[in-house]
């Protein structure tokens, strides 16, 4: 591992001067809570934060996004695809969220290719931040294997108190380094901090799954007739906030809005939800998961099991934002943990049965 | 490629006029509505008026005896008419009144001597005739009004939002009020205002409606759960919900 030290005092002269060249998408603190924000000459991001309510997703495939717009002149009708030219910089970005975009890769990437996300992922390098306390009482990262950096980063940063440690991971990272930032090579003593603040690192997430990871979609598959998700389903207020807020959660909802002039339009996609009773709604007025339950099995399945299978890579990356977010407390750590107790319990009693 | 302009009208009943300014301020903002329709009627604007309409926007509750003839005449002549407004979709704040008799609430309001007083419980306009479309809200969305303009021109009825107020509430990332105890109805609410008021650190009111597909109870029993009381649930119901609440209603 190449490893160079950045004194946290050389940081907001290198994220000025990054400034000058890119946008840069960074936690910001922004009315009593830390939100992923465009960084503005003289704002400084906040490389403390725990958690913010919208992950750094948004930097890549925004809330809301014009795709298309439309303009018609003298009869002619014109279609020009919107994609951003900018290049950007997303900096803090933890490790769970940075599993979640390498979700997202693969999901725009593969199958239909997606030429907004392709485009605006391209064009954005990614500075992430090593998490060495949990963020929220709700992140269960450690469990679902998301806790330690994944490859798909540009430059990583570990808080080593007065500085810190810098990996590169990529070329384009190695360009940054030199082209932006004061730092100088890794001395053995910085090795030996960053061993400490990674292995003692490991004990503060106590959080966790009570079964192993992999076991998950397992247990999924056998509790799709589960009670529970009626129980739930009675408590669900179908607001959809644990969809919004997941930094795996890729479903989108594309709407076309003509003006009044009926000349020129936009063609626009908003982040979606399952949760909604209007998701499954189809042609002919028939919804096929008109029960809440119903949807939150859904939701469940895609984040245990589902995505899991499709894409060989976690579903759910245990960072607790859609736990703090539910205005009635269904968290999926303990939706997990429940259906895992019940299943030891049935095979504790087919064990007593057999004896 | 021109396209003769829609003929439409606006008619007002039991409101506040927020709806209809709403309206004639859109004008101002988009004065490329006027190439768009033709207004052959409009009491808050203009003093010439013409039949033949087409579109018929009518805002406010019906309370009057006579509302009910009017609302008809404009019924038969109109080829499609739309509820402009919390007043006439869902009879808006007027509603308040449908937890006790009119006696009662002319006594709360004018005192004893009232004479006269004919005013009936407010009732949404699709109680007397039907209706074809709603822009909901008080006031109105001025989006959503020119959306609406748009879809009519191209004819086709407006369509608006069923997902609940939360939805544009999260994605603009506003702290949720219930999460901190407060008193909202957002997520049984039809989003599409932009969250304005969870926005602004008000919890939501119900201006909007209710919508068809909605956890009541789950919302009451979270009202409980955060402390507040079922007066502080009702309280809320009766500003615009109480049409929609069969269970609160007192009709006159
Ligand atoms: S399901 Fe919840 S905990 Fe898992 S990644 Fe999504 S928001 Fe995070
Ligand atoms: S956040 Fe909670 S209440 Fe809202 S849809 Fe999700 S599970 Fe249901
Ligand atoms: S809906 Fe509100 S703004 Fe519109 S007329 Fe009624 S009270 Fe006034
Ligand atoms: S503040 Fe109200 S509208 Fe916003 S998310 Fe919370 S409950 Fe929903
Ligand atoms: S937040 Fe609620 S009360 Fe406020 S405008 Fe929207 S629907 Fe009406």
């Amino acid at each position: 591992m190449l490893l160079k030290i950045l004194s946290k005092s050389d940081l907001p002269d290198a994220v000025e001067r990054l400034g000058q060249r890119y946008r840069i998408i960074a936690p910001m603190l922004h009315e009593g809570q830390t939100v992923f924000k465009e960084l503005l000459p003289g704002d400084a991001p906040d490389m403390e934060y725990r958690t913010t309510p919208l992950p750094p997703k948004k930097a890549l495939l925004p809330p809301r996004e014009e795709l298309i717009q439309l303009q018609s002149t003298n009869g002619e009708s014109r279609l020009e695809p919107v994609l951003d030219v900018q290049p950007a910089v997303l900096l803090g970005v933890h490790t769970c969220d940075l599993h979640a975009i390498g979700l997202l890769d693969k999901v725009f990437t593969e199958g239909v290719p997606d030429q907004h996300y392709i485009n605006r992922r391209r064009l954005t390098k990614i500075i992430s931040l090593e998490c060495l306390e949990p963020c929220s009482e709700h992140s269960f990262c450690k469990s679902m294997g998301t806790l330690a950096v994944p490859e798909s980063f540009d430059l990583h940063l570990t808080d080593l108190g007065s500085d810190y440690a810098v990996e590169i991971g990529s070329k384009a990272g190695l360009n940054l380094l030199w082209k932006f930032f004061t730092i100088r090579d890794a001395g053995d003593d910085d090795y030996a901090r960053l061993n400490k603040a990674m292995s003692e690192k490991w004990s503060r997430f106590n959080y966790r799954l009570d079964i192993d990871a992999t076991e998950l979609p397992g247990l999924m598959s056998l509790n799709y007739a589960d009670e529970l998700w009626e129980e739930l389903g009675q408590q669900c207020l179908s607001c959809g906030a644990c969809n919004l807020v997941c930094p795996t959660c890729f479903c989108f909802d594309v709407q076309d809005e003509i003006d009044v002039d009926l000349r020129s339009g936009v063609r626009t996609r908003v982040w979606d939800s399952c949760q909604l009773a209007r998701f499954a709604l189809v042609a002919g007025g028939h919804n096929f998961r008109i029960r809440r339950g119903d949807r939150l099995r859904h939701r469940f399945m895609r984040k245990g099991k589902y995505i899991q299978e499709m894409y060989d890579r976690p579903g759910c990356v245990g960072c607790g934002r859609c736990a703090q977010a539910c205005p009635v407390d269904i968290k999926p750590l303990d939706v997990f943990n429940r259906l895992a107790a019940g299943h030891v319990n049935q095979s504790e009693m087919k064990k007593e049965a057999i004896v | 490629m021109t396209h003769p302009r829609a003929k439409i009208a606006f008619f007002d009943f039991a409101g506040c006029e927020g709806c209809q300014l709403t309206v004639l301020d859109t004008l101002q903002t988009h004065p490329e509505l006027l190439q768009a329709v033709e207004i052959l009627e409009f009491r808050e604007s203009m003093s010439e008026r013409e039949d033949g309409y087409e579109i018929a926007f009518i805002e406010g509750s019906c309370v009057w005896p006579m509302d009910e003839e009017r609302l008809r005449k404009i019924r038969a002549q109109a080829k499609i008419v739309v509820a402009l407004g919390a007043c006439a979709h869902i009879a808006g704040v007027n509603s308040i009144r449908r937890s006790m008799s009119p006696e009662k609430a002319a006594e709360i309001v004018y005192g004893r001597e009232v004479q006269n007083y004919v005013t009936k419980s407010a009732r949404p306009i699709d109680a007397i005739i039907p209706v074809d479309a709603v822009l909901p809200g008080c006031p109105i969305d001025r989006h959503e009004f020119l959306r609406a303009v748009s879809m009519l021109l191209q004819g086709t009825l407006p369509q608006i939002p069923s997902d609940p107020v939360c939805v544009e509430c999260r994605l603009d990332e506003n702290r949720c009020l219930l999460l901190r105890g407060q008193a909202c109805m957002g997520p049984i609410t039809r989003g599409g205002c932009g969250a304005i008021c969870p926005a602004f650190g008000v919890g939501c009111e119900g201006c909007r409606g209710m919508l068809a597909d909605m956890n009541f109870e789950g919302l009451r029993e979270q009202f409980l759960a955060n402390g507040l009381s079922l007066a502080d649930f009702e309280r809320r119901i009766s500003m615009f919900l109480s049409e929609q609440t069969p269970t609160l209603q007192v009709r006159a």
